[in-house]
C-alpha cells in the first residue's frame, strides 16, 4: 500500500503546476470564460492548444495518435492542475469520445480525429438525451435510416450542451426499430457543419448554455459510423463510465477559499458551524480518495464501474454539502449576486448554488448512480 | 500509488480468516454469557499466532509489523466481531514502548507480547455531572512513591487486567502511571455496557506506587495522551470497518434471499439505493483508515487523518448497521440473528477513544480553525 506519488510523478506535478502558473492571463481568462456558462471562448481555445501542443491532454494515447504513451497517474495529474486552474478538467474529445474512438473506431477514423483531439483543436458533443429519453437513454429515437453508404437522420436531441463550440455531434441513434430499444443504437460521428441540422441555445437556472439540436433530412456518410452498428448503447454506457471520472481538486479549492474566508472573517464562528465545516472536511478527503481509487484502478488496467458511479455520485453530493454550509455561513449575504460591492468572494456561492444543481443530473443522476452500485457493485437484482 | 496489499500481507490475512474460522464462530456471542467475557485459552492462541506482538520489534518478542498489517488484522477481527482486549494491549503496549524506560519495557512487553501479562488503559474519569458517587481524585507525592486515589470508568477488561496504564493529572499536567491491579487499595468492578464487552470500572484508595513505575518522562503527559488516543482511534477505525463490511454481506445476502410481493426484496429500488448507501460511506472508511494507517507506518505525522478516519467510522457505523438492520425486517432485530451484535459492538467501538464530535474538533483544529 502506498499514498503518495512516485518522485517522477511529483516532479511531473510541479511541472504542470508551473506551467499554468506561467500563463495566468490566459489561464484566468480561460476560466472566466467557462465559469460565465456560455462554452469555450478564445482564451480556452488557445490554453487547450497549449495543453494540448504539449500532448497533455490525451497523455495515455500511442504517440502515433498524439499521446505521450504515458501511465494514467500523469493523466490524473494534469487533469488536477486543470481542475484546479480552469475548472476544465478534460474535453468530451478528450475524454470520451477518444477513448471510444481508440478502443472500437477503424483505423481511418482513428487517424482522422484521434490528432485533432488530443491537439485540442476541435471539441465533440455528447448526443444521447432527447425530450422522452434522459435516464431511460435507451428510448432514444432520433433515427437514423441506412441507404447503403449514407445514413439520412432525422429527430432531435435535448441538454446537447457543447454543441453550439463543438465541431463533432456524439450522436446516438436509433438504426433499427425492429428489435429491443437497446439493441437497435448505433454511435455516429457527425460533422456539425452538414445542411439539415439546426442548434438553438437553452440556458439553465446556472446561466449556463445548452442546445436542444433538430435533424430534418441529415445525411451523414456511412463511414461515419463508430464500431458496429446497432452495438452503440454498450459504447455510449462504457463512455458514460469515463465521463463519471474526475478529480475534486476543483472542490477542494473552493472549500479552502470558504474556510479562509471563515479565518478571516468569522474566526468565532458558532461550535455547530465548526464542527460541520471538520465534518465537510473530512468528506472531501474521502472524496479525493475515492477518485485516487479510480485512478489507480485505470492505472492498473481495470475497468471502475461501480467506482466510477460512486465517485460521480459522492462528489456531486459533497459539492451540496459545501455550497450549504458556505451559504450558512454567508448569511444573508450569501445571496448577493456577483458586481455587488456587498458581496461575499465575488457572488461565488451565490452562482454555484444555481449551476451546481447541474451535477446531482448530468452524466447520470445520484439515483441511476445507486442503481448502478446496488446491481453492478452488490450484484443486487434488477426487477 | 498503490492500493494493493502485499503478499505477506495476503498470507496474514488469509491466516486470520481461517484461524477465525475454525476458532472463534459464535465466539462474540459466547464471550457475551461469559462471566469474564474473556478467554484467556483464546487469547493464548493468538499469542502463538504473534498478534499481540504485530507492531513490536524483535527483539521483544514482536513480529515487526506495521500499522498498515496492524489494521488489515484489525480488519478482519471487525468481520468476526472478535471480543477481548486486543486493541487495548497493543495500544498500551505502544505507549509502554515509545514512552517507557528500557527497563519497563523489558519488564512488560515481552509477557504481554507472549499473552501472560495483561494490561490496559485506565484514562477517563467519571465526569462532574454523573451521580456514580464521590469523585474524589488525588496524586500524593511521597518518598520514593506516589499514593494515587481516583476512579476509572471505561476500561477495557479492567478485570482481567495486571496492570493498569493510568492517566492522571499532577500539577496542570498529565501524568502516566504503571499500577499493578493486585495492588492494596486497588477495586475493579464490570460495568454492564450495551456491548457486554468487558469494560470495567477501577478504583484506587490510596494506592502506593513506586517512582520507577511513573511511565514517560517529565511533561511527557500529553503527547503519551495524545499518541494512545490515536493508536486506539485508528484501531477502532479498522474493527468497524471490519463489522460494517460484515453487516454489509449479511444486509446484501438478505435482500437476495428474501422474497416479498413475488419477488426479491433487493430488486426494489428503495433497498438498493439504501445499500448503495451503505457501501459508499464502507468505502469511504475504508479509504481514511488506510491512508492514516500508512501514514502511521511511514513514520509521518498523521493525527488529522487519523481523527477524520475515526469521526468518518464512528458516524457511519450508526447509520449503515441501521439500514442494515431495517432491510432485514423482523429479524434484525431478533436476539437469535447474529446482527443485533454488530450492531451493539459497533456502538461500543464508536465511543472508543473518542466518538464523531470528539474528532471532528481535532480535524477542525488541524485545518487551522
Amino acid at each position: 500500500m502506498n499514498f503518495q506519488f512516485s518522485p517522477e510523478e511529483e516532479r511531473f506535478k510541479e511541472e504542470v503546476r508551473h506551467f499554468f502558473l506561467s500563463e495566468k492571463e490566459v489561464v484566468a481568462g480561460a476560466r472566466k470564460e467557462w465559469d460565465s456558462g456560455l462554452g469555450f471562448g478564445s482564451n480556452c481555445w488557445k490554453i487547450l492548444g497549449k495543453i494540448g501542443a504539449r500532448g497533455w491532454l490525451c497523455p495515455t494515447w500511442p504517440k502515433e495518435y498524439g499521446g505521450l504513451g504515458l501511465s494514467y497517474m500523469f493523466r490524473y495529474i494534469i487533469m488536477e492542475q486543470m481542475h484546479y486552474f480552469l475548472n476544465v478538467y478534460s474535453t468530451v474529445g478528450a475524454g470520451m469520445a477518444g477513448p471510444i474512438i481508440l478502443k472500437q473506431g477503424s483505423e481511418k477514423q482513428k487517424k482522422q480525429y484521434l490528432p485533432q483531439i488530443a491537439r485540442g483543436e476541435v471539441e465533440f458533443v455528447l448526443g444521447y438525451t432527447e425530450p422522452q429519453a434522459g435516464s431511460d437513454l435507451a428510448s432514444l429515437q432520433i433515427r437514423a435510416e441506412d441507404k447503403g453508404d449514407f445514413f439520412l437522420i432525422n429527430g432531435s436531441k435535448l441538454f446537447n450542451t457543447r454543441a453550439h463550440y463543438s465541431t463533432y455531434h456524439w450522436l446516438g441513434a436509433r438504426t433499427d426499430v425492429n428489435v429491443p430499444k437497446h439493441k437497435g443504437i448505433s454511435l455516429i460521428i457527425v460533422d456539425l457543419k452538414t445542411p439539415g441540422i439546426t442548434i438553438n441555445p437553452i440556458y439553465t437556472v446556472g446561466g449556463r448554455r445548452t442546445n436542444e439540436i433538430f435533424y430534418d433530412h441529415v445525411m451523414v456518410p456511412k463511414e461515419n459510423l463508430v464500431g458496429e452498428k446497432n452495438s452503440g448503447i454498450y459504447y455510449i454506457f462504457e463512455a458514460l463510465d469515463y465521463e463519471r471520472i474526475s478529480t475534486v481538486a476543483g472542490l477542494e479549492r473552493d472549500f479552502q477559499e470558504i474556510v479562509d474566508y471563515v479565518k478571516e472573517n468569522r474566526p468565532s464562528v458558532p461550535p455547530r458551524i465548526r464542527e460541520e465545516i471538520a465534518e465537510l472536511a473530512v468528506e472531501m478527503e474521502s472524496a479525493a480518495l475515492l477518485a485516487l481509487r479510480v485512478a489507480w484502478m485505470l492505472d492498473k488496467g481495470k475497468v471502475p464501474n461501480y467506482e466510477a458511479a460512486m465517485l460521480k455520485m459522492v462528489v456531486s453530493e459533497i459539492e451540496q454539502e459545501l455550497i450549504d454550509l458556505a451559504m450558512k455561513i454567508l448569511g444573508p449575504y450569501g445571496q448577493i449576486r456577483e458586481g455587488s460591492p456587498w458581496a461575499p468572494l465575488d457572488g461565488k456561492f451565490e452562482w454555484l448554488y444555481r449551476d451546481s444543481l447541474e451535477n446531482l443530473i448530468t452524466r447520470g443522476t445520484s439515483e441511476i448512480m445507486r442503481n448502478i452500485i446496488a446491481q453492478r457493485g452488490l450484484g443486487l437484482p434488477r426487477n | 500509488m498503490d492500493f494493493d496489499i502485499s503478499e505477506p500481507q495476503k498470507i496474514l490475512l488469509d491466516s486470520a480468516r481461517n484461524f477465525f474460522q475454525k476458532e472463534a464462530k459464535d465466539f462474540a456471542r459466547k464471550m457475551e454469557k461469559d462471566e469474564k467475557q474473556f478467554s484467556m485459552g483464546f487469547w493464548q492462541k493468538m499469542a502463538q499466532l504473534g498478534w499481540p506482538g504485530i507492531v513490536f520489534p524483535e527483539e521483544y518478542g514482536g513480529t515487526d509489523g506495521d500499522f498498515v498489517d496492524l489494521l488489515l488484522l484489525l480488519e478482519e477481527m471487525g468481520k468476526a466481531l472478535i471480543p477481548g482486549p486486543f486493541i487495548s494491549a497493543i495500544v498500551s503496549g505502544l505507549a509502554i514502548l515509545h514512552f517507557g524506560s528500557e527497563e519497563q519495557k523489558r519488564k512488560f512487553l515481552p509477557p504481554m507480547i507472549e499473552g501472560k501479562l495483561m494490561v490496559t488503559p485506565a484514562l477517563l474519569k467519571p465526569e462532574a455531572r454523573t451521580k456514580g458517587g464521590q469523585n474524589v481524585e488525588a496524586v500524593i507525592p511521597k518518598p520514593g512513591l506516589c499514593e494515587l486515589i481516583g476512579t476509572r470508568l471505561f476500561v477495557p477488561y479492567a478485570h482481567v487486567a495486571n496492570w493498569f496504564i493510568y492517566q492522571t493529572e499532577f500539577g496542570e499536567r498529565k501524568t502516566f502511571f504503571l499500577v499493578e491491579a493486585k495492588s492494596p487499595g486497588v477495586s475493579v468492578s464490570l460495568l454492564k455496557t450495551i456491548a457486554l464487552d468487558g469494560q470495567g470500572q477501577i478504583s484506587l484508595d490510596k494506592v502506593q506506587v513506586p517512582q520507577g513505575n511513573r511511565l514517560g518522562e517529565e511533561g511527557k503527559g500529553d503527547v503519551i495522551s495524545a499518541r494512545m488516543g490515536e493508536w486506539g482511534a485508528l484501531a477502532h477505525s479498522a474493527f468497524i470497518l471490519g463489522l460494517l463490511e460484515k453487516v454489509l454481506g449479511f444486509t446484501v445476502e438478505h435482500a437476495k434471499q428474501r422474497e416479498q410481493f413475488g419477488r426479491p426484496i433487493g430488486s426494489f429500488q428503495a433497498l438498493q439505493h439504501q445499500c448503495a448507501d451503505m457501501v459508499t460511506e464502507i468505502d469511504k472508511i475504508r479509504f481514511l483508515a488506510y491512508r492514516a494507517a500508512w501514514k502511521v507506518s511511514q513514520k509521518m505525522p498523521a493525527e488529522k487523518e487519523i481523527s477524520m478516519a475515526k469521526a468518518r467510522a464512528s458516524d457511519a457505523s450508526r447509520k449503515v448497521c441501521l439500514l442494515g438492520i431495517k432491510i432485514h425486517g423482523g429479524i434484525g432485530i431478533s436476539e437469535e440473528h447474529d446482527l443485533q451484535l454488530y450492531f451493539r459492538k459497533a456502538k461500543a467501538a464508536e465511543l472508543a477513544f473518542g466518538d464523531g464530535s470528539f474528532h471532528r474538533e481535532i480535524v477542525a483544529r488541524e485545518i487551522g480553525l
